[in-house]
Parts: structure tokens; sequence; C-alpha cells
């Protein structure tokens, strides 16, 4: 699971009301390269809620994150290598990630989180 | 280290009297032929484990057209297929119907159809025919009557909704059945097509037996479908990255082992067929990712969808039940949410493809 998918995640059992960002329990942390795209990054840069990014990454191992942003970094050759990195070349293949409110562990097994939910979460 | 390649597609077809073959697949450049596959079954023993599975598999392609038909039609319209663009074009999603009407009409060019309606096709099956788009178009350009098979409820419901408010229900019609067990008589159509549905066939011997038995003497055969490369004459099967990663997206999709082109041609040619011809229309499909990733990606409001039912754990495609709030669209996805992502190559560039879809996801 890359962390451009977690930082789209939420969980959203009943009674939630905000189930964003979802804490990350690691097990095991993979990298995986893949080549950059700068458009690809600056067109979801808007979409990122980075703090979450920044928090996300540090847990998985990776600090290099600038704590603060604005988009002309998405000039800089060094930011978007970062970005790059960090969201989509970082996977927890194995943890779970959590629901900020209610602790409930959605398990990730394989790089794939179970984020099924239960009858009486729904 | 590089990730992964997405399968070249090659293009089939063969001519009178015979049926030809049509193959797509997104991605791959000339230049960088390292392409990803999934071995061929060849051996009996592979079949065996697979027609376990072929159950599984048709329930699976039915719910999921069931589920997704209704979200795809709303962005890209009745043609659930590939657009034909020019190489290396960018087109955005407004371009995308004109493109998939192209594919249409070139598969028919390059099956030596002609032009003329008069001297068309007058009966005409679609195998897997989605919606029925293909169907539709045809029956109004050659004035053909066109039957439909889909494994999906849903979209033969929605297909012959279509064609009964287009005026178009005497000349289309659509129902459930099985592409390898065609409710036709031998030698029916004189048009037979398959359009993006091959890959779906967990048989592909039968798929293509049944293509060619309910086809008239004479006929032709179009087949569009989605293959991998081609294995050189040393080989045995394809590398193990390629079959991993292959196996990724056959698990999004609900799709069986791929074959190569050359395995098609080698079927239609033990059913004696003639004038078969193939080609690779890799370059000519490739813009139209980048339309749906953008299209993903310039989602405007989204409300938050009543329930979904998704289901991750062990690389299962994810089941999503879809609601939509009146006037807002819902984006374009693929599978599920975390699942090991699978890369394409666009144009000689690598995408990494976001699995963006609604809960249990942030409103954005």
């Amino acid at each position: 699971m890359r962390l451009l998918t977690h930082n789209m995640l939420s969980s959203n059992i009943k009674g939630v009301a905000n189930g964003f960002p979802l804490g990350i329990e690691v097990e095991k942390v993979i990298e995986k390269q893949v080549e950059l795209s700068a458009d690809f990054l600056r067109n979801l840069f808007p979409k990122i809620e980075w703090k979450a990014l920044v928090d996300a990454a540090r847990t998985m191992g990776y600090a290099e994150l600038p704590e603060e942003v604005d988009s002309s970094m998405l000039d800089s050759n060094e930011f978007l290598t970062k970005f790059h990195h960090a969201l989509l070349e970082l996977h927890l293949e194995e943890g779970a990630l959590v629901c900020p409110e209610t602790g409930r562990r959605f398990p990730v097994t394989k790089g794939i989180p179970n984020m099924l939910l239960h009858e009486d979460e729904v | 280290m590089t990730t992964s390649v997405f399968p070249t597609c090659q293009l089939l077809h063969t001519c009178r009297p015979r049926p030809h073959l049509l193959h797509r697949t997104p991605g791959s450049t000339t230049s960088n032929r390292r392409q990803l596959t999934l071995a061929v079954t060849a051996t009996t023993r592979a079949m065996e484990a697979e027609r376990k599975n072929d159950g599984a598999l048709k329930k699976g392609i039915a719910e999921f057209y069931d589920e997704s038909s209704g979200m795809w039609e709303d962005i890209w319209g009745d043609h659930m297929h590939h657009g034909f663009y020019d190489p290396d074009s960018t087109v955005s999603v407004s371009d995308h119907r004109a493109a998939q009407i192209r594919m249409i009409d070139e598969a028919l060019r390059f099956a030596g159809l002609s032009e003329d309606p008069t001297k068309g096709p007058k009966s005409v099956v679609d195998v897997g025919c989605g919606i029925g788009g293909s169907s539709r178009y045809l029956a109004r350009k050659y004035e053909a009557k066109c039957q439909g098979i889909t494994l999906s409820p849903v979209q033969a419901q929605r297909a012959n909704a279509l064609a009964a408010a287009q005026g178009l229900a005497d000349k289309a019609s659509f129902q459930v059945a099985d592409a390898l067990e065609q409710p036709f008589p031998d030698g029916q159509f004189d048009l037979v097509w398959s359009m993006e549905s091959g890959e779906h066939m967990p048989d592909k011997a039968k798929f293509v037996n049944e293509l060619v038995r309910v086809a008239a003497p004479g006929a032709t055969i179009i087949i569009v479908t989605w293959c991998h490369r081609d294995l050189a004459p040393s080989e045995e099967a394809l590398q193990p990255w390629e079959k991993e990663l292959l196996n990724k997206i056959c698990k999004s999709y609900y799709l069986p082992a791929w074959c190569s082109t050359v395995d098609y041609v080698k079927l239609l040619e033990s059913l004696s067929l003639q004038d078969i011809k193939t080609a690779d229309w890799s370059p000519y499909v490739a813009p139209f990712w980048p339309a749906v990733i953008r299209s993903a990606l310039t989602w405007k409001d989204m409300t938050s969808l009543l329930r979904s039912v998704v289901e991750l754990a062990g690389g299962g495609v994810g089941v999503w039940e879809w609601n939509r709030d009146e006037g807002h669209l819902y984006s374009f996805t693929v599978a599920g949410a975390g699942a090991p992502g699978f890369d394409l190559q666009v144009s000689g560039r690598w995408l990494p493809v976001p699995l963006i879809l609604c809960s249990p996801f942030r409103k954005l």
C-alpha cells in the first residue's frame, strides 16, 4: 500500500466524525522504485493532505519531506524526488491502519489494506 | 530497477472466408519491448486447474460489470473499450467517444469490410457486448441485425433499454449468455465481433471455437483483445517478474491467464480459417490511459457514498457498491484501494495507477 493510497483513505465507521488520517502500524515496509513523472506529481499535489503524508512517511522511516510546502516547490527536482519517493515508492506490506477515533484496526496484508466494515460499523 | 511493463497487444485479423482477430492493449512502445506476460496455459494440467476456477471467474465477471457499468457509462458513455488515437497524442476525456467509435471503424477497415452499408454484414453477433455500444453502432451503420451476449444481467438489461430508447429494438437485442457456449446455431452470423472481451475468456480454444462455429461460411471474425507478447523461440514462459505483474492486473480485472497473439493465430489456423491477419495497436490505444487518470484527478466535489462493501484482503478485487447523488459524477476507478497497484507504461512513461474510489475515502 502506497502512501498515496493512505492519503486518500478514511475510516467511515458509523458515528466517526473525522476518520482521517488513519494511523499506521508498521510491521514491514518495502521500497519499490518507479519512474518519476513530474506531471503526475504536479496534478496530484493539490489533492494531497500534506501533513498526513509527512507524518505517514516518518512512520514508515522516511523523514526527508519538508514540513511546510507550497506549489513553487514543484519546480524543484529535489523536492519532486522526495515527494515521489514518499508518495509512490514506500509500501506498507504488513501492518495495519488505525481509525483515529475508535482505534479500530484495518489490517494490511501483502500490501493490501482490508477496509471491510462489519455490519454494525456501517 | 524499473517496474512493470504493460503487455503489448497484437491485432489479429483473419479475412474471408474466415474471421479475423484483432488485439489491442495499451502501453508498450516498440523501442522498449520488455513486456509483461503471463504464462500461457498450454498444458492440460494447467487447464484442469483453471476449470475449477472458471465458475468463480464467471461470477466475478458478472458481478464486476453489474457493479461498475453504471458508473462507467456516466463517465465514458456506452462504449466499454479503448479509443483509437493518433500515437503520442494528448487527448482529453471529451475526445474519448470519437476515439472509441474510431476504434470500431478502424477494426472494420482492418478486416476489409466494406464502407458501403449495402455490402456490409447483415447479421452480427457481439460477443461480450457490454451495454451494447458496438452492436447499436453496427446496427445503424449496416442496417444489420445484431445480437449481443454478456455475462452481466445488468448490462444486458441496460443494453436493451438503450436500444429501445434509440429506436433500435428490432435491430439490436441482448441477452445473458456465455461466450464459451453461445446460444446460437452454427453458421448464423456474417460478422462475429469481439471487442475487448477475449481477455475475460478462460478457455481461449473454446472461445475461438465458438466464434468460428457461429460464423457463416465466408463470414468475418474480428477480435480486439489484450494479449501478452509472443514468446521467443527459446522461451517456454514469460519472465517471473512479468508473470507477477500481469497477475496483479488479472486479479484486478477478473482476467484469466493471458495468451499471445501467436496462440490465437494457431487456434484459428487449426480451425482452417483463412486470411488471418494480425497487428499490434498498442501505440494507438496508449493515449487512453492518461485521459482516464486525468479524469480521476479532476474530480469535483464528491459526497460520501452510502454503503461500500470492499473486499480487499488476499489481493481480491474490490466489490463496490456505488451510490450516486444526483448530478455528481464519480470517477472511474480500478480495483481496490491499496492493492499492489500496477504500473502502466503509456507512451514511454511509467505512471502508477492510483486506485481512487469512493468510501472508504476521504472527501476530495
